[in-house]
């Protein structure tokens, strides 16, 4: 059993705080992506879980035991690193057998699991050859090796795939969830490519700034963005944002601003309140009976089995994703239609999402998230 | 009807532009060449035309006074070289010199620079000056120095030693205070050519050597010393063929190749022959012997830092 669990860590680098007080709790055979944009301390808190950043406060257990201040060699911990840190003087067969060589095991046992691993990673063929002699793939895979062969505790990968291109990255893509499936053991990734996270991760937990901004499976980040940093970061394009008002009118509740007129189906009469307006572009068409979003074309993008038009409600950018052709021409001034189900709100000050909850029904909420006070 | 999708269409080739005249093409083509001849000049004329002299001059019986005639002599001066003691017992006091220098040009700086890895910032600074100072100084001021504190009647090695060597004119001891000194003046820069090394060793192999589970013993065996080798192959190469020059400076103030020859290596030998026997071919042939034989050496070292470069990347 590997869980880890990451106790109130942070990590500050004189001024700078790179990793800001995360507590997080990683089961047994997790696959756990940590993911957000450039310089969020996604590196630095892989590296304090191997133990090569001290941790300036917090604790880190792995199961059940405080490794906080236990050296990296007796974590029990492998990594594979973005540079893949391949021994340069040894061959693949030597760079492999690593681990095991370092724990003093016997030459034939080395030889055997080198080989056992090599047949799977389907490195056979290239034991004899140093690192500079293969490709990026292949030094991607030896890396891999090296961590597979003495069956860790729990794998730690520091964007592993970004040296890659884009094909070989989505073919390594499903052999390491392949990977994961048959291991059954806990990996701790680090990207900020979203498409890997939300294919890969059993969870995702994204990282802003050092702070922890949603944990959740890769449906709930993306359905239920808790905070408009989520909500602005997964999705290609990503969550249209507008400022919004929230006004009652005839007993419901409607978000209103310049260009917009989102019903949200809620009945109830509150006072007005700022918030932001969330839809996702593949949630808005051209096509019902009552426009809720007015606005103009701007650009249009071809994806080719897609469209993507840029419009301007307001003045905010507004994108809206579709099946090709959406038959629209920069200049056209256009209604946009959706439910009230694919509408998010958050609160204007703090970002965080807002979830209504009925007076009399009793609807658990994730504890992070904000209540709308009703009336 | 089905009507083919017709590729695009290949181009033809846009006329050439003229060709620059003959004049404009010959002065670009010339131009890095241009650039290197001051550089090849100088290398010509203090380099490889004495060296051609050299070999000429080895087959001539000559005093070194413009007014005395050189006789041909064939390869006489060889003849003598080999019959005469002198070339191997120098060369093999040249070889002592070089195994006693290996400590200082390699063996400790390895050791300074791997203790040494951990200090940082200006602390880093402050002691790699201080490692290097001695190198600074001139060879011929340290030797003055070093005399007197190796002085037998009031000298401090004497005085903390206890003992009453007289250090530089006793057979033992002379060519063991000549290797002394240059090592100790040679040791601050092997000492930067180490940690030079060092820095450029990248530090995710330390990281991911630890992760692998391997102690630091084992990281500094396995992972940082092969990584190192090509500086120390440099180190050797250098000290290889280094060490009978860095020593002459010392040996020509402090013991003129004596006490009985005990210092005299094969770079002083040729210096002896030449300049103080005034037998110009002895020396010139004693010096191309060298010269090949010290090539050999070189060719071997260099082969050997060659297939021990990993091409980190
Ligand atoms: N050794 C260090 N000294 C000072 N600041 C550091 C150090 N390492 C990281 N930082 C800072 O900590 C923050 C987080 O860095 P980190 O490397 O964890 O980012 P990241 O999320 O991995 O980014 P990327 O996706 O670009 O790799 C950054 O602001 C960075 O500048
Ligand atoms: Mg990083």
């Amino acid at each position: 059993m590997s869980r880890i669990q990451i106790e109130s860590a942070s990590k500050r680098f004189g001024e700078v705080t790179a990793v800001d007080r995360i507590c997080l709790d990683i089961e047994h055979g997790e696959f756990l992506v940590l993911l957000g944009p450039s310089g969020c301390g996604k590196s630095t808190l892989l590296r304090a879980i191997a133990g090569l950043t001290p941790l300036t406060e917090g604790r880190i257990r792995l199961a059940d035991r405080d490794i906080t201040n236990i050296p990296p060699r007796d974590r029990d911990l492998a990594m594979v690193f973005q540079s893949y840190a391949l021994y340069p003087h040894l061959s693949v067969e030597r760079n492999i057998g690593f681990p095991l060589r370092a724990r003093r095991r016997s030459r034939a046992e080395i030889q055997q699991q080198v080989r056992d691993v090599a047949e799977i990673l389907d490195l056979t063929e290239l034991l004899a050859r140093r690192p500079r002699e293969l490709s990026g793939g292949q030094r991607q895979r030896v890396a891999l090796g090296r961590a597979l062969v003495r069956d860790p505790g729990a794998f730690l990968m520091d964007e592993p795939l970004s040296n890659l291109d884009a094909r070989l990255r989505t073919a390594t893509r499903s052999e390491l969830t392949e990977l994961h499936r048959r291991l059954r053991s806990t990996f701790v990734y680090v990207t900020h490519d979203q498409v890997e996270a939300m294919t890969m991760a059993t969870r995702i937990a994204l990282l802003d700034h050092g702070r922890l901004e949603q944990v959740g499976s890769p449906t709930e980040v993306y359905d239920q963005p808790a905070s408009t940093f989520v909500a602005g970061f997964l999705g290609a394009p990503p969550m249209n944002l507008l400022d919004a008002q929230l006004v009652s009118r005839a007993g419901r509740l409607h978000a209103v601003a310049p260009g917009v007129d989102m019903p949200l189906d809620i009945a109830a009469d509150l006072p007005t309140r700022e918030v932001v307006l969330g839809v996702r572009p593949e949630h808005l068409s051209l096509t019902g009976a009552n426009p809720v979003l007015h606005g103009v074309v701007r650009l249009v993008e071809n994806l080719g089995s897609e469209e993507v038009a840029h419009l301007v409600v307001g003045d905010t950018r507004v994108c809206l994703r579709g099946q090709r052709p959406l038959s629209l021409a920069v200049g056209d001034a256009v209604g946009l239609h959706s439910a009230p189900r694919h509408a998010h709100l958050f609160d204007r000050a703090s970002g965080r999402r807002l979830v209504w909850r009925d007076d009399h029904a009793q609807v658990p909420t994730a504890p992070a998230e904000l209540d709308l006070p009703a009336s | 009807m089905f009507v083919e999708v017709v590729a695009p269409a290949p181009g033809s080739p846009p006329p050439r532009a003229a060709r620059p005249p003959l004049g404009r093409r010959v002065v670009a083509g010339a131009q890095p060449y241009l650039y290197l001849a001051p550089a090849l000049a100088l290398l010509g004329v203090w380099t490889y035309r004495p060296l051609a002299q050299t070999v000429q001059l080895s087959f001539y019986s000559w005093n070194l006074l413009p007014s005395t005639p050189m006789t041909p002599v064939g390869l006489r001066n060889y003849q003598r070289l080999i019959d005469l003691p002198d070339l191997g017992q120098a060369a093999v006091r040249t070889v002592v010199v070089i195994v006693g220098l290996l400590p200082f040009s390699v063996v400790i700086p390895v050791l300074v620079g791997l203790v040494t890895r951990q200090v940082r910032d200006r602390a880093r600074v402050v002691y790699q000056a201080m490692v290097f100072a001695p190198t600074l100084v001139a060879p011929v001021a340290s030797a003055a120095v070093w005399q007197w504190l190796l002085d037998p009647g009031a000298g401090v090695v004497n005085k903390v030693l206890g003992t009453r060597l007289n250090w530089l004119h006793e057979t033992g001891s002379a060519q063991f205070a000549i290797i002394v000194i240059t090592g100790w003046s040679v040791l601050g820069f092997a000492t930067l050519v180490v940690s030079a090394g060092l820095a450029g060793i990248n530090g995710d192999y330390g990281e991911a050597a630890q992760l692998d589970g391997a102690s630091r013993g084992q990281i500094t065996r396995w992972i940082t010393l092969p990584l190192l080798s090509p500086t120390l192959v440099f180190l050797v190469l250098m000290t290889v063929l280094l060490s009978a020059q860095w020593t002459f400076p010392l040996i020509d103030t402090l013991t003129q190749g004596g006490p009985a020859r005990a210092t005299t290596n094969v770079y002083y030998l040729l210096w002896d022959y030449s300049f103080h026997s005034y037998d110009a071919g002895l020396g010139a042939a004693a010096g191309v012997l060298l010269f090949a034989a010290f090539g050999l050496v070189a060719a071997g070292l260099v082969r050997l830092s060659e297939r021990l470069s990993f091409h980190d990347d």
